[in-house]
């Protein structure tokens, strides 16, 4: 058996996420609350990753699992007692049971008409979670979790490491070869025999289920559930944005892409004449990203920097 | 059993609702019909449509249905600049839309969806405004008509009426259903392709802001910036419903969403629902009849 070599990429990935997970304890509490909603961006992209970066599948409803997941753990606390963690575990899993049900069906249309379904899903599941009075209707769940931050930042901590590693697995595996096939021509890599449905609807599980644990965490540090921050499109938006910034389908781009998207949003949150404007900004990345370097960052350092491709597996 | 009067009234409210959102929708049908590109920014054209008919009022005192006509000019202006700024370097040279294409398109107009949305929420402010324009009701029996809202139906079937006839009667319509179905063949028929894509997304664009124009009708209280994310869903959801390029189609798609969402109500159906279940109806169309129902 052939002792595998990771890359530079996963060492220093693995490097960063050591860092914050040793010294996050001894951090003041503002940073470590910046912290966590940092993470929450890192575990967002990296689920959406798993679909649209890896397959070519765009998703503008990613954020149904968020509320799936954010739900999940309301229901957890408030109905059944459950302690946040287990609400966690049961956001991970509706939101894979969801994203596959969802998938089974969506999954059929391709390009702009999945695009398009995975909007109308979101915005049916927002339509629909307010009338369900055991979800607290129009006004949510309110769980009195009070302020756990280290156990927040370790549960999220523990999703971003998860996603690293599956994001490593999947992209240098067996798996890697058939999504790189079907994204760049999914007839041609069904006529190799590339089982491209089956391969989607468990990418698109994954993909679910992280959304679903990311939602989760988020809602509890809300330690609330509410139909419009469980269900909330600008984090669709965001995620998108990340992923094409960075690098769809690469496993550093998620995490540069949430590192540029997440300093905007937090900066521009602390001056009061740019207040607002951090969608604008990202917007116009995304723009000029989509349209000069479609592979976005990593994509094209890949390309055009050979002595820095090493780096950027 | 419902109330057949309330039905009725419902149903006529829906209908009027069905054309605003088939005219809002219109727009979107001509770009994505004609250039396969699907326009994820056209939610903040119909808002910017929307400000054009409210300025117009509060300096000129225009009605909504008056500034239908300057909408569409700047539109045409803004379909133009769209075209050679974003869509050009995409379609240039290409005598099939890739998928690849039209994934480019589709991210970079998710970008300036972004961009239009949050700069429109910076300059416009949050604040809700809206046009003080209401003309009589008719009423007869339980159903009443607010005569604003026959105006704007009659507008928007009117104006896809004339689409229609635009596309099949005229020379340059011609050629841009030529340049929809096959880009090389219409070059060899002695077509500029650049010309013709410019001026289709021109037109779409007209359309567009057109329709967010006489969408101020049923806004007498609710312009805001962030229209444009309630509207671009419903008018992708009716594009599909009617397939792309069909002129029709829009109002197919606009009157079903509108029954739907008006007329389920007084069927003890909750709003949200009706909704939600408006938007839902996409997916088994797009199961069993893949380019619309209207074939």
């Amino acid at each position: 058996m052939r002792f595998p070599t990771f890359g530079p990429t996963l060492y220093g990935l693995a490097l960063v996420m050591v860092v914050l997970g040793v010294a996050t304890p001894f951090l003041p509490i503002i940073v470590k609350v910046q912290l966590i909603n940092f993470l929450l961006f890192v575990g967002l992209a990296y689920a959406l990753n798993f679909m649209t970066g890896l397959t070519g599948y765009v998703s503008f409803g990613h954020a149904v699992f968020m509320g799936i997941g954010a739900y999940a753990l309301g229901g957890g606390i408030d109905r059944l007692g459950f302690p946040p963690l287990l609400g966690v575990i049961l956001g991970a899993g509706l939101g894979a049971a969801f994203a596959v049900g969802i998938g089974l069906v969506t999954l059929r249309f391709r390009g702009v008409y999945f695009a398009i379904t995975t909007l109308v899903v979101f915005l049916a599941a927002k339509n629909i979670v307010p009338e369900i009075s055991e979800l607290g209707g129009g006004s949510g769940i309110f769980m009195n979790l009070g302020f756990q931050p280290l156990a927040e930042f370790y549960t999220i901590w523990t999703i971003v490491v998860l996603e690293i590693g599956l994001t490593y697995w999947v992209t240098h595996g067996r798996l890697g070869y058939g999504l790189r096939a079907i994204k760049s021509d999914e007839d041609a890599a069904k006529t190799v025999g590339v089982n491209a449905s089956r391969l989607k609807l468990i990418l698109f599980g994954i993909s679910g289920m992280f959304a679903g644990a990311t939602g989760a965490v988020y809602a509890w540090t809300l330690s609330a559930v509410l139909p419009d921050t469980g269900f909330d499109i600008t984090y669709s938006l965001r995620m998108l944005a990340m992923i094409i910034i960075g690098g769809a389908g690469t496993l550093l781009g998620p995490f540069l892409g949430a590192v540029i998207v997440y300093v905007p949003y937090n900066y521009f949150q602390t001056v009061q004449s740019l207040l607002g404007l951090q969608l604008a900004v990202i917007g116009a990345l995304v723009l000029l990203i989509a349209l000069f370097i479609p592979t976005g960052i990593v994509g094209t350092v890949r390309r055009y920097v050979p002595t820095l491709r090493r780096y950027v597996e | 059993m419902a109330d057949l009067g309330l039905v009725v009234a419902d149903l006529v409210v829906g209908l009027m609702l069905g054309c605003v959102f088939a005219v809002i929708a219109h727009g979107l049908n001509v770009i994505w019909g004609v250039t396969k590109v699907v326009n994820v920014a056209h939610g903040e054209f119909i808002m910017l449509g929307a400000y054009g008919a409210y300025y117009l009022n509060v300096y000129l005192g225009f009605n909504p249905v008056l500034s239908v006509p300057v909408d569409a000019a700047i539109g045409i202006g803004v379909g133009f600049l769209f075209y050679f700024g974003l869509l050009h370097r995409e379609l240039r040279g290409k005598d099939t839309i890739t998928r690849e294409t039209e994934m480019v398109t589709l991210v970079a107009t998710f970008g300036l969806s972004l961009i239009l949305s949050n700069a429109a929420l910076a300059i416009f402010k949050g604040d809700a405004v809206g046009i003080r324009w209401a003309p009589e009701t008719l009423a007869a029996g339980p159903v009443h008509v607010p005569l604003g809202g026959l105006y704007v139906a009659i507008s928007s079937v009117a104006i896809i009426a004339i689409s229609d006839l635009f596309l099949s009667r005229t020379y340059l319509g011609n050629a841009i259903r030529a340049y929809s179905q096959d880009i090389g063949a219409a070059q060899l028929m002695g077509i500029n392709p650049t010309r013709i894509a410019a001026i289709a997304t021109a037109i779409g664009f007209a359309l567009t802001m057109a329709g967010g124009a006489l969408l101020t009708v049923w806004l007498p209280v609710g312009i805001t910036p962030l229209i444009g994310a309630t509207y671009a869903p419903i008018s992708f959801v009716i594009v599909v419903l009617g397939g792309p390029g069909k002129m029709w189609g829009s109002l197919l798609g606009g009157l079903t969403l509108g029954i739907l969402i008006d007329v389920l109500p007084a069927f003890g159906i909750s709003a949200s629902i009706a909704v939600a279940v408006a938007f839902l109806v996409l997916i088994p169309v797009l199961l069993f009849a893949r380019e619309g129902i209207l074939r």
